[in-house]
């Protein structure tokens, strides 16, 4: 398992990543998520003692990374998959690392099996397209069967079969007993590859939950279409419902979809639709990292 | 440590890129050593009894070694600067997170190869020199009292250079800016200092490291320039010194 503590680290008058601190268990994959530059590079980094932090701690199996006597065979990680030398076979490329942490030869075989690289192995590393790279990048994980691996944007440049490929295998490692931590700032994939997620933005800790919770937070609202919304408007707004206009529709939140039948058909109104909206893990995300109000205000001032 | 030696050893592999370092340091030497050697021997009808009795055989056979430097100080800078650029220092450090141990395995596996290519080189441009100037009588290499210590200069000299491009890569970090700073020392500090007026450049010479290995591998001393081995270990002084800020760089600074 990893450990997040009071993680922080400054560069110059930038803050970017600030007093964070988050657990990641064994035996799930675990997304991290967070926009683009919101830190999630650097604390990979600082996990694996790539980078040093200013502040706070981060532990492997309650050890510093540095304290690790054979790190590879301990974490596993992915973190660029273009730092290899063009001019390595990727066989030679796992050979080195197997022997940096007396791993056996044999070891960079089964990688290149598992990852699917076997008939490239003799093949010179410059020549993979960064698909491959990724793959081999993920082989180099695995190479000394690490309990713990850290994947960082393993999806970037994969192609739709290896984007299948990859969320399955990372599954398949956390069924395992393995602890899988995924960083992505792709939303919609880690609603489809994780189970438990750690949110960040500009450094900060947002979240650190299941899946269903994190989504939960979002607002479900209710979304009802009608030749006579101004009636039903008048009335939702007497009963003290948030509600904006969304195109030719109603969107209200904080009432059932019985109360609003109900209502409207206190009203006389004629109902073509009323629907539950569930909010998706994108708009979580996006109601607690963004400010909500942007779009919400000027529409619920045109609807009252 | 012995893991860090293993993976520094494997980077290495397979020997085919090595061994062209090695084929390349060798032939440096020799095709250099045969030129100046033919030359001199071309000359020869024109020296006098004295120049004869003064003539530095040794000095001139392995003047080859002043080229073959180039490229194993470049085999020493790209060791380190190859993994920067490409990032794949990160993954050297993930397998060893102690990277002054990186540093220690990559001067120690990076100066065998240098070893073995300089004893190459220094042999080979030794023969080949002398057997070209045996053409006109001047082959007083092979007798002479000062042989020995002459090619073990030379070797130490391309051990030291080796050394020094390690450091110098793991300290700038760039191919383009280790290999400049390497070219201008042995390169071109030497033709500036003539620049200078001669009062300085005696107190000034001596400490080049091109005047040194050229200082370490004649039978001749120079009053200007410091003796063989002393001249290597002011040599080796300016290793340990890049060394140290190298280390200390590499420590505090983050791939």
């Amino acid at each position: 398992m990893i450990e997040v503590r009071q993680l922080t680290k400054r560069y110059g008058p930038q803050t970017v990543v600030n007093d964070l601190s988050f657990g990641v268990q064994p035996g799930r994959v675990t997304g991290f998520l967070g926009p683009n530059g919101s830190g999630k590079t650097t604390t990979a980094r600082m996990i694996l003692g790539l980078t040093e932090p200013d502040e706070g701690s981060a532990t492997v199996n309650g050890r510093t990374y540095r304290e690790l006597r054979r790190p590879i065979c301990e974490i596993g990680a992915l973190i660029n998959a273009g730092a290899v030398m063009p001019s390595k076979t990727a066989i030679d490329h796992l050979r080195w690392l197997a022997a940096a942490n007396g791993i056996n030869r044999r070891r960079a075989d089964e990688a290149l099996g598992m990852v699917g690289l076997e008939a490239v192995a003799g093949r010179k590393v410059g020549g993979f397209s960064l698909g491959m790279k990724q793959r081999l990048g993920i082989a180099a994980a695995l190479i000394g069967d690490p309990p713990v691996l850290i994947f960082d944007e393993p999806i970037n440049g994969l192609d739709p079969e290896g984007i299948r490929w990859i969320r399955q295998f990372m599954q398949e490692l956390a069924t395992q007993g393995r602890t899988v931590f995924v960083s992505s700032h792709l939303m919609s994939e880690m609603a489809l590859t994780a189970s438990e997620l750690v949110v960040i933005g500009q450094g900060r800790l947002i979240a650190a939950e299941s899946v269903e919770a994190f989504t939960a937070r979002a607002d479900s609202s209710v979304r009802l279409r009608s030749p006579q919304l101004e009636e039903i408007v008048v009335a939702l707004a007497i009963e003290g419902a948030s509600l904006w206009r969304n195109g030719d529709a109603l969107e209200i939140v904080g009432f059932s979809i019985e109360q609003i039948g109900a209502l409207c058909a206190r009203v006389g109104a004629i109902v073509y639709e009323l629907s539950p909206q569930r909010a998706s893990l994108e708009d979580a995300f996006m109601q607690l990292t963004a400010t909500v109000c942007e779009y919400v205000p000027t529409s619920r001032g045109a609807a009252a | 440590m012995s893991h860090t030696l293993a993976m520094e050893w494997q980077k290495l592999r397979p020997f085919g890129k090595t061994s062209r370092t090695v084929a390349l340091t060798i032939g440096l030497a020799v095709s250099v050593s045969a030129i100046v050697a033919a030359a001199m021997a071309a000359n020869a009808k024109h020296m006098t009894v004295a120049d004869r009795a003064s003539f530095d055989s040794i000095g001139i056979s392995l003047q080859g070694v002043n080229a073959a430097v180039l490229a194993i100080a470049a085999f020493g800078v790209l060791s380190m600067t190859r993994e920067y650029s490409t990032g794949m220092i990160s993954v050297t450090f993930l397998a060893q997170p102690r990277r002054l141990r990186v540093l220690a395995a990559k001067l120690l596996t990076h100066s065998t190869v240098a070893g073995i290519a300089g004893l190459g080189a220094c042999l080979a441009a030794f023969v080949v020199g002398q057997v070209l100037l045996g053409t006109v009588g001047l082959d007083n290499g092979w007798s002479s009292a000062h042989l020995p210590g002459a090619l073990a200069g030379g070797v130490v000299y391309l051990l030291l250079l080796c050394a020094w491009g390690v450091a110098l890569g793991a300290l700038l970090r760039t191919s383009a800016a280790a290999i400049s700073w390497m070219a201008s020392l042995l390169v071109v500090a030497p033709v500036i200092v003539q620049i200078l007026p001669p009062s300085v450049v005696h107190r000034v010479e001596r400490w080049l490291p091109s005047q040194i290995g050229s200082g370490a591998m004649s039978a001749h001393s120079d009053p200007h320039l410091f003796t063989p081995w002393a001249g290597l270990l002011v040599l080796g002084g300016y290793v340990v010194l890049t060394l140290v800020a190298a280390g200390w760089r590499m420590a505090r600074t983050d791939p």
